[in-house]
């Protein structure tokens, strides 16, 4: 079975940074970069499904500019076998992406496609989806839990009525919630050995262009003080004033 | 490995009198060398803290669990050569991983010993045969060894050891008691110095199991209480003759070289506990009210923040750029026992300026960071009573901050007799001006060699921060800007020491309180 994973570079999701002066974008200098957490633990799935099955084989993609090399070289690291990097600076949206990815499917010819539900840079929670809808593939979201059953995979997935038990036909797309697993350390001579491990570079494959822009960028405005009120009767008085009640 | 960008042709001393153009700083470490610190801060954080109150307790099995466990990810050899079982990584990455090991003192003694010191005599002068027999077993984490050169009257005075060994029936027979041994409770390796027939300081191979061989009760310590400190007994211990490492009567090397090193090693295990320390207080100030505010708005728990951050930055600056110039000796020199004993010594004063620099900063950082908590950092109810009784050790062990301060000065003092180093330069900057200056008066006078090693160890403090500020700029520069005022200060008291004479101090630097604050208050590493 061919697995195929994308992780995408993004800001350090415990860095705090601010939007640059003119609000054209993140003012990221000295900011740390990692591999999106949900993708994290798209490849800690599939690293564990080789595990159990040595015939499983990880493909890690991401697309954008040559500094995800260092994202993809961790995904190696985690045991993966081999790395896709779509080289590109150009402006992207989930839509871009999602065409970009089509065309590393075709190639590569996974049989589950395996990826963060989101990433945490722009939370837009799309990516997979629109994927599956271009592949025509069945897909399943928010997975907490994956079993190979023959031919078939059966994903459990959070919903806000309860758990869900999905069974899809190869092949097909799967989006990771948080509570998939927990990823490993990495042994530092898994780090060692990604170094060699073949990490392949190619250019765009589609002319995509994003649907979407983002306009302005500004931090969310200071939260104001809170009151103190007296009594309970003060604090009705207050919620009725402000309309609140 | 791709540590170094470029050369730095950097030799023992050279620092003194000639500033290099640029050196090795921490943000050198290739992407997935960063990629290995980070899972070290991890494993710290998730495996090694949270078990802190019960490794304190050496509740049974705990502690050589979590060596194992570091052990299967790699990070008890990596230093080690891949022939044996290590990793055969640089020691500055070494050093760098060892410091995120470090968040807990009882764990980074252990670790430290285990990967550090009790490998590295036989790495340096061990025979194939005896590497291969050892080195795997203890790059794996399987085992845990151990290093036992002390002795209850012996300590700094450490060549006057009376344990003895005796060739006997075709065996060494050796004799002795060895005190306060790290790891003696676990290990299952001792390299032991010994006198050959009660004269010659000779190193060996012994095992715990060998016939004779036992370890007393744990002492009951101020601090590190989750590691193992202990004697080794040795009673007719019977060892085979080719567990002897290194050549009779020259113990002494294997016993120093393994501390130059380890002195190196010890200032990232100081410098670990330090940052976590400066972090977790201005957490902690930025809850704790009083006065209506929190008191990270007051000008002097503000004021602690910047000093903390500058003697971090300056020391951390000086620590990569010895491991940096240690790897390129080793990789110019090392291979043969010879060259990896001249790797080993080669940066020895820059090492011992290192251990003083870095224990002494670990010292005032985490006294600082517990004034952050008043009455709650003398209580248990956060880490910080905990490090800071850690932290007292640092400035005890791999030879006493008086130790090395006797040595640093007339080390390099006797370096420049031998046309090995430059004394009576001009300098470039107050701090080295004042050191070249005090060098005139010379003499062996212990409280004279003392000032004269503190001059050196800023010297080499001030000159490594400059070389980073220089490169990163922003706030590394106001960081090195104000660990200059710190530094200068300091040097003129020493220079008075030595010389009796009056200093003027130059102008102060701005002190860029406000911006280092609320960068730390900020960034978990701000720079
Ligand atoms: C927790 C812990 C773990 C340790 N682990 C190990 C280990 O694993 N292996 C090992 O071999 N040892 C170990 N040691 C021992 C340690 O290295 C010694 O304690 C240290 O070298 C100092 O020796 P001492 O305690 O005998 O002090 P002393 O030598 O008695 O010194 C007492 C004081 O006198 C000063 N002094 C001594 N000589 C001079 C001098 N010539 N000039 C000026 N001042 C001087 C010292 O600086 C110190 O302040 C450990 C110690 C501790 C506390």
């Amino acid at each position: 079975m061919k697995i195929l994973v994308p992780v995408k570079r993004v800001v350090d999701p415990y860095a705090k940074v601010k939007p640059l002066p003119d609000g054209s974008g993140l003012d990221v200098a000295g900011v740390k970069f990692d591999v999106n957490p949900f993708d994290e633990i798209a490849v800690e799935e599939a690293v564990r499904m080789k595990e159990a099955d040595p015939s499983v084989h990880v493909t890690v993609v991401s697309v954008g500019t040559s500094e995800s090399e260092e994202q993809l070289r961790k995904a190696l690291a985690m045991g993966a076998d081999e790395a896709v990097l779509v080289e590109t600076g150009d402006p992207m949206d989930s839509g871009v992406v999602a065409a970009e990815l089509e065309a590393v499917v075709r190639q590569v010819q996974p049989d589950l496609v395996l990826m963060g539900k989101q990433a945490t840079d722009d939370d837009n929670n799309q990516a997979g989806q629109m994927l599956a809808a271009r592949l025509g593939w069945p897909q399943a979201t928010f997975a907490c839990k994956i079993a190979r059953a023959g031919d078939h995979i059966e994903v459990t997935r959070e919903t806000d009525a309860g758990e869900e038990t999905l069974r899809l036909a190869l092949p097909c797309v799967v989006t990771t919630d948080l509570r998939l697993n927990e990823p490993r350390y990495i042994a530092l001579p898994g780090i060692i050995k990604a170094r060699s491990k073949p990490l392949a570079k190619q250019a765009r494959a589609t002319d995509a262009r994003p649907k979407s822009r983002v306009t302005t960028m500004a931090a969310p405005p200071p939260r104001a003080a809170g009151r103190k009120v007296a009594s309970v009767d003060e604090l009705i008085g207050a919620l009725r004033e402000r309309g609140s009640l | 490995m791709a540590t170094l960008p470029f050369t730095s042709r950097e030799t023992g001393c050279s620092f003194f009198d000639r500033t290099p153009e640029t050196c090795f700083v921490p943000e050198d470490f290739a992407g997935d060398e960063q990629l290995m610190v980070q899972q070290a801060e991890q494993f710290s954080r998730k495996e090694v803290l949270p078990l802190a109150e019960r490794l304190d307790k050496q509740e049974d099995g705990l502690m050589p669990d979590l060596i194992r466990k570091a052990g299967v990810l790699g990070f008890c050899g990596v230093d080690t050569s891949d022939a044996y079982g290590g990793l055969g990584l640089g020691k500055n990455l070494a050093a760098r991983i060892l410091e995120y090991l470090s968040l807990n003192g009882s764990f980074s003694v252990t670790y430290g010993v285990t990967s550090g010191i009790s490998q590295l005599g036989l790495s340096l002068f061990g025979t194939e045969a005896q590497k291969a027999q050892y080195l795997p077993h203890l790059a794996s984490g399987e085992w845990i060894g151990a290093y036992a050169l002390s002795e209850p009257n012996s300590g700094s005075d450490a060549l006057s050891m009376s344990c003895r060994a005796d060739e006997r029936d075709g065996k060494w027979v050796l004799n002795g008691t060895k005190m306060w041994i790290s790891n003696a409770k676990w290990a299952e390796t001792f390299l032991v110095m010994a006198k050959i027939g009660g004269s010659e300081v000779s190193a060996f191979l012994v095992e715990r199991g060998m016939p004779g061989v036992s370890v007393a009760r744990e002492e009951h310590k101020m601090g590190l209480k989750g590691s193992s400190t202990a004697r080794l007994v040795l009673e007719d211990a019977e060892v085979p003759l080719e567990n002897l490492l290194h050549e009779p009567g020259k113990g002494h090397q294997v016993a120093f070289n393994a501390l130059n090193i380890g002195r190196f090693k010890l200032a990232a295990m100081s410098l670990g506990p330090a940052r976590d320390a400066i972090w977790e207080s201005t957490q902690y100030a930025k809850d704790r009210k009083q006065f209506g505010q929190p008191i990270s708005d007051f000008g002097l728990v503000r004021q602690k923040f910047a000093d903390m951050a500058a003697l971090y930055f300056a020391v951390e600056s000086a620590l990569y750029r010895v491991g940096a110039n240690i790897d390129e000796a080793f990789a110019e020199w090392g291979g043969t026992v010879e060259g990896n004993r001249r790797a080993a010594e080669e940066f020895a004063v820059e090492c011992s300026a290192l251990k003083v620099l870095a224990t002494e900063a670990e010292a005032r950082i985490v006294d600082e960071a517990l004034q952050v908590y008043g009455g709650y950092g003398f209580t248990e109810e956060f880490p910080i009573a905990r490090t800071y009784r850690d932290a007292r050790v640092s400035r005890i062990y791999e030879g006493t901050n008086e130790i090395n301060r006797v040595f640093l000065a007339d080390r390099l003092w006797r370096r420049a007799q031998e046309g090995r180093a430059q004394l009576g330069g001009p300098g470039d900057s107050f701090v080295s001006e004042l050191a070249h200056k005090a060098f005139a008066k010379f003499s062996k006078d212990q409280v004279v060699v003392g000032g004269l090693s503190d001059l050196v160890l800023l010297t080499y403090a001030e000159q490594s921060a400059r070389l980073r500020a220089q490169r990163l700029g922003g706030l590394a520069q106001m960081a090195y800007e104000r660990f200059v005022n710190w530094a200068n200060v300091q040097a003129a008291f020493a220079y008075q020491t030595v010389t009796g004479d009056p200093v003027t101090l130059p102008t102060p630097n701005p002190g860029h309180i406000d911006p280092l604050a609320t960068a730390l208050l900020t960034h978990r590493s701000p720079l």
